[in-house]
């Protein structure tokens, strides 16, 4: 099998823009993901009965149906519902971060859960309302102590990305199939694009291994 | 008002966990700049009625009034009463994320709305005070025992209460930091800080103790000045408890030179 570098070489503006439109709609999602993540996880851990409830069904909701199906919904069906069309990528990025968040929120739940009981007490005592001791001294212990695992979800935001493609977002691996299709060098192509997403996930994901091995004892009350 | 008022009061207090009578009517009163200890078994109740009086445990019947209010009367009140009371625990909860100087601050800046500057000179007066001013910048992780349980009483300190609680302050420490935290506790004593402290240091209790209550199921079995309960103790069961501690109520009282071990 010969092995040909020139379509990569030909099509790398049209390929780094759509790297650009991944890193765009990963971190967008992402974010998305952590606001609803953070808010979800402490409403469901601090806001009683009925939002443990309400709140519950969202986050069982969007485990129990695959992310290719949120989007597709999302972009296809949705639309329908508002009466007009949403752009690809706006799609992409709400779809990929609402189903971020109920795995965000529950990360954070568990990681709230796990803080002393007696650092809340702490705060109280000092006379602080527990909106304040969430914000200032739970919370913050809660992040430290469930970075790795929120580092995975970062990783997985990234790497989600790629499923946006059936909803033609411009990102890395549609436009990677595009020029594959009009090249006819799929192999180049694809090994390429599996090369970028790698180098792409592997030091965000050692990076964070790191800082957490850092800051650790930050979350060891 | 008075000196000789009391500060805080607690009037047929009962609280119930489950089946079990955590506290069982109990009354007692602090004036203020008096240094009240309470004794007794673990399982007393001392912890309980600690935690009634900031309302970080709610009582079943009864009421605590703290300078004029019933603590618990509104959320309103149970704030203002816990920024009035400095709380001490045994396991120092010193908040780790926190650098030993924000751990100081954070009351002063997060409740009364103080300013960053302001707030960190009040703290690092505060850390000098307890030893412990070339500690500001580290995390708490990096102290011991002994100087997480300072940083913890600067940090309630920092809120200037008027009544500091201190449970069992000592119980979680090495013996060797044991000394330095009483050392603390017996400088704000005698500053004047009106002390309500769990504990099962005995000596503590005997020198720097206004009045002993001694606990038992529930309640307070008797109290006194440290000479009454510890000398002559009039209910059994508190002559039983002190010489279970190895306490046969022979000793004489504090010479200056004991005291001076603790201060």
């Amino acid at each position: 099998m010969d092995v040909n570098l020139q379509p990569i070489i030909d099509s790398w503006p049209f390929l780094a823009k759509a790297l650009g439109t991944t890193l765009y709609v990963s971190v967008a999602s992402m974010v998305l993901g952590f606001m609803i993540g953070v808010a979800v996880g402490v409403l469901r851990t601090y806001g009683g009965r009925v939002l443990y409830v309400l709140l519950g069904f969202y986050v069982d909701t969007m485990r129990a149906i695959p992310l290719l199906v949120v989007l597709v919904w999302t972009f296809f069906a949705f639309p329908l519902l508002i009466g007009r069309s949403i752009d690809a990528v706006t799609a992409g990025i709400a779809g990929l971060g609402i189903h971020l968040g109920a795995y965000v929120a529950e990360t954070i739940r568990a990681g709230l859960t796990s803080v002393r009981r007696n650092q809340m007490q702490a705060a109280l005592a000092l006379g602080m309302s527990r909106f304040q001791a969430i914000r200032t001294i739970i919370l913050p212990q809660a992040l430290v102590r469930m970075l790795p695992a929120l580092g995975s979800l970062l990783v997985i935001a990234i790497k989600d990305s790629a499923i946006a493609s059936v909803i033609a977002v411009p990102e890395l691996l549609r436009q990677t199939q595009i020029v594959a299709g009009k090249t006819f060098r799929p192999f180049e192509l694809y090994t390429a694009a599996m090369l970028v997403y790698f180098l792409l996930c592997y030091p965000v994901a050692r990076a964070v291994d790191r800082l957490y091995r850092r800051v650790a004892h930050l979350g060891s009350s | 008002m008075n000196k000789a008022d009391p500060i805080l009061t607690f009037e047929a207090v009962h609280k119930r966990y489950g089946s079990v009578m955590a506290l069982d009517g109990v009354n007692l009163s602090i004036r203020r700049g008096e240094v009240v200890c309470l004794i007794g078994p673990s399982g007393s109740g001392k912890s309980t009625l600690l935690r009634c009086a900031n309302a970080l445990d709610v009582l079943d019947s009864g009421r605590i009034v703290f300078e004029g209010n019933e603590v618990r009367s509104s959320e309103a009140t149970v704030r203002h009463v816990r920024r009035r009371m400095g709380m001490v625990f045994q396991n120092f909860e010193l908040f780790p994320h926190l650098t030993v100087l924000r751990n100081v601050t954070i009351g002063p800046t997060t409740v009364l709305g103080m300013r960053r500057a302001a707030a960190e000179g009040r703290a690092m007066a505060l850390l000098s005070k307890v030893g412990l001013s070339e500690k500001a910048a580290v995390y708490p992780s990096a102290l011991s025992g002994g100087q997480q349980q300072r940083v913890a009483i600067a940090r309630a300190l920092a809120m200037e209460p008027a009544l500091m609680l201190f449970d069992e302050p000592t119980s979680a420490l090495d013996p060797e930091t044991i000394g330095e935290v009483l050392s603390v506790m017996k400088v704000l004593a005698d500053e004047g800080m009106t002390m309500l402290v769990v504990t099962h240091e005995m000596d503590f209790a005997r020198r720097v103790a206004d009045h002993v209550a001694v606990f038992d199921k529930g309640r307070v079995i008797e109290e006194g000045s440290p000479k009454e309960v510890f000398e002559n103790a009039m209910v059994p069961r508190t002559r039983d408890f002190l010489s279970h501690l190895g306490w046969h109520g022979e000793t004489t009282i504090p010479t200056a030179a004991s005291t001076r071990e603790v201060s």
